[in-house]
């Protein structure tokens, strides 16, 4: 059981993002949502921007780490 | 008597009387003398004192409407502070911390560029014992980095101040621009303490090496003295734009990969600056407005951060990521600040970041200025998952952990509580915030479309962790060191100068003794000088010897 609590907790997170996420989509058909751009406005662009910004920032900085990795001790040798 | 006295220095008086009052009593002086401090905070705005000096008229203590909710939130930060270090003994700490929070607020109060500087380097002076109160070899070393970096960056504005009195027989703060040289001296200086970029490598090199209690104070005032000097004198500068924005997305990549969360939140906090930094560059009403309300809420949430990690390695005996997690079950109330913390950075409405980053957010759709737009919307993409998810779930998620620790002391959640609770406020009452701007803006954050649109992207950025973490493609925690801009003069620098060095050791003494016998005796006081030993390099007094000879290139260059 002990081992269980952070996967059921991730489980039940992971639940209920999911269900506010797909309630924020169909709340942006329910009325038209004012952006400063015309093109922010298209349904769900705000969400699509989010996930795709963040799995790019997150892949572009793992493969950073090539170049910019080095040993824990770099500096002290 | 009071109201002519500067504020921040009754905190300096006291830090230097610490010594003599009992351990029992030093506390409660220091609140004391915070408290006595903020009564400034009512006389209203004008100018209080000045100093007739060799000629000079400084200005000291002077007051108006973007100097008041700077010196709101610098008082509000020392008494976090003060609250959070409560349990600590360290005298040399207390005293550091006590006259640096008062030499930030001295500087905020000072009219010209001659006692700007005199400020400016005191919270060099003082907050480099914070970080020597790291009290470990890497700590001392990355304190006299540091040193060096602050002290150049005085150094600068003193040379600016000087050719600005020189050029035009005036040295009051004033708004100046890029097309004199002054200007860029004052310019840069700012820039070095504005971690702007290529120039931020100190701020994530010193502040994690500081101790548990320090990297809160360190936080919460160099940065933004620096904003609030850039907001006084360059409102309306365009590059300030570009660079704001570079700043807001790239340390974003480096948080990524970083295991130090304290380091992790250093990168955050340089991203933060760049919001402010485009607010300041945009120069209309409503952006500046956003900068102040900005670095006031993001005073507060840092510093919550920062306390929620220095708990941590308070109780865990770290910060390092790969070692952390689970630690939810022993440290709750620590986790439900962090959260709260990181939900405010993360810009979630109801959140305090929500109603400031507004307020920049909304100038630039305002001025159509759509690509820095979405710079600014993908960092802040970049903020949830650097700030928002990373720290949190690797601190006290992630994996079970083994070892029991106990919760944070009882000083350490008092203060986390009291800022968390500011985090709250301020996003559920904004018009409080509001209040206290520079200019009076009537501004509504909370729209159906604003909230709604700001939601998408946070949720579905959680949605993209999720769906990372699920498939394995999330970078696991890795220990290791990631380079950043100090790279160059901690690694490149000496790497160029140890054998150029060396070279120009072993050419002398060849030189010294190809002279000849007949010279021999002549010589025989200046070879031993020749030798390799008397020729020591080490890397800061290299890299300050770099520094200097550049400044003295820079001013010959001036001058001529």
């Amino acid at each position: 059981m002990k081992k269980n609590d952070l996967k059921s907790m991730g489980k039940s997170f992971t639940k209920y993002i999911l269900i506010i996420g797909a309630l924020l989509i169909l709340l942006d058909f329910t009325f038209h949502r004012h952006e400063y751009f015309s093109f922010a406005e298209i349904y769900g662009f705000p969400a699509f921007f989010g996930f795709v910004s963040f799995v790019f920032i997150v892949m572009l900085g793992k493969w950073l780490r090539k170049f910019l990795m080095r040993k824990e001790d770099y500096y002290d040798q | 008597m009071i109201s002519n006295f500067i504020p921040g220095l009754i905190m300096i008086i006291t830090s230097f009387l610490l010594p003599t009052i009992p351990q029992y009593f030093r506390h409660p002086a220091i609140l004391l003398s915070v408290g006595l401090s903020a009564l400034s905070l009512f006389n209203g705005y004008g100018t209080f004192l000045e100093w007739d000096i060799l000629g000079l008229n400084l200005i000291l203590y002077q007051s108006d409407s973007l100097t008041l909710p700077f010196a709101i939130i610098f008082h509000i930060a020392a008494i976090l502070v003060i609250i959070f270090s409560w349990h600590s003994k360290n005298l040399m700490e207390h005293m550091a911390t006590l006259a640096y929070a008062g030499s930030a607020i001295g500087a905020l109060h000072a009219g010209d560029f001659f006692s700007l500087f005199i400020w400016w380097e005191a919270t060099a002076l003082t907050s480099v014992f914070i970080v020597f109160a790291g009290n470990t070899n890497a700590a001392k070393d990355a304190a006299m980095r540091y040193l060096i970096i602050q002290v150049s960056s005085g150094v600068l504005l003193l040379i600016g101040a000087c050719l600005m009195l020189y050029q035009t027989g005036n040295h009051n703060l004033a708004v100046l621009d890029l097309k004199t040289n002054f200007g860029i001296f004052i310019f840069i200086a700012f820039g070095i303490k504005a971690a702007f970029p290529l120039l931020n490598g100190w701020l994530q090199d010193s502040y994690p090496e500081s101790s548990v209690t320090g990297t809160v104070a360190l936080s919460a005032f160099t940065t933004k003295l620096a904003i609030y000097a850039l907001a006084r004198t360059f409102p309306g500068t365009d590059s300030l734009i570009w660079i704001g924005a570079i700043m807001t997305a790239f340390p974003v990549f480096f948080a990524v990969i970083e295991n130090d969360l304290r380091r992790v939140l250093s990168f955050s906090l340089n991203n933060q600056l760049g919001f402010m930094v485009v607010g300041i560059g945009i120069g209309t009403e409503l952006s500046l407005n956003g900068t102040v309300a900005h670095a006031f809420v993001h005073i507060i949430y840092k510093a919550l951060l920062f306390m929620s990690m220095g708990a941590v390695l308070h109780r865990a005996g770290t910060t390092k990521a790969s070692e952390l997690g689970g630690l939810y079950k022993y440290m709750p109330f620590t986790t439900i600040f962090c959260i709260i913390g990181a939900m405010s950075i993360s810009a979630f409405p109801l959140f305090s970041g929500f109603v400031a980053k507004s307020l920049i957010m909304s100038s630039l759709g305002g001025m159509g200025m759509v690509l820095i737009y979405f710079i600014l919307f993908f960092a802040s993409a970049g903020v949830l998952e650097h700030s928002g998810i990373k720290i949190p779930y690797f601190a006290f998620f992630a994996h079970e952990r083994k070892n029991k620790v106990k919760e944070a002391p009882i000083n350490m959640l008092i203060a986390m509580g009291i800022a968390a609770f500011l985090c709250i406020a301020i996003g559920v009452f904004p018009k409080y915030l509001y209040q206290i701007l520079p200019y009076t803006v009537d501004y509504q954050p909370y729209t159906l479309d604003h909230v709604i649109s700001q939601l998408q992207l946070l949720v579905f950025a959680i949605i993209a962790f999720l769906f990372l973490v699920k498939f394995k493609l999330y970078p696991s925690e890795i220990r290791s060191t990631v380079l950043n801009s100090d790279w160059f003069y901690r690694k490149m620098l000496p790497g160029i100068g140890k054998p150029l060095f060396k070279k120009i050791g072993i050419l002398t003494e060849s030189l010294y003794k190809n002279l000849g016998l007949s010279f021999k005796q002549v010589l025989s006081k200046s070879y031993k000088f020749s030798n390799l030993s008397y020729i020591k390099v080490t890397t800061p007094s290299f890299a300050g010897t770099i520094l200097i000879s550049i400044l003295f290139i820079m001013l010959v260059i001036v001058l001529v």
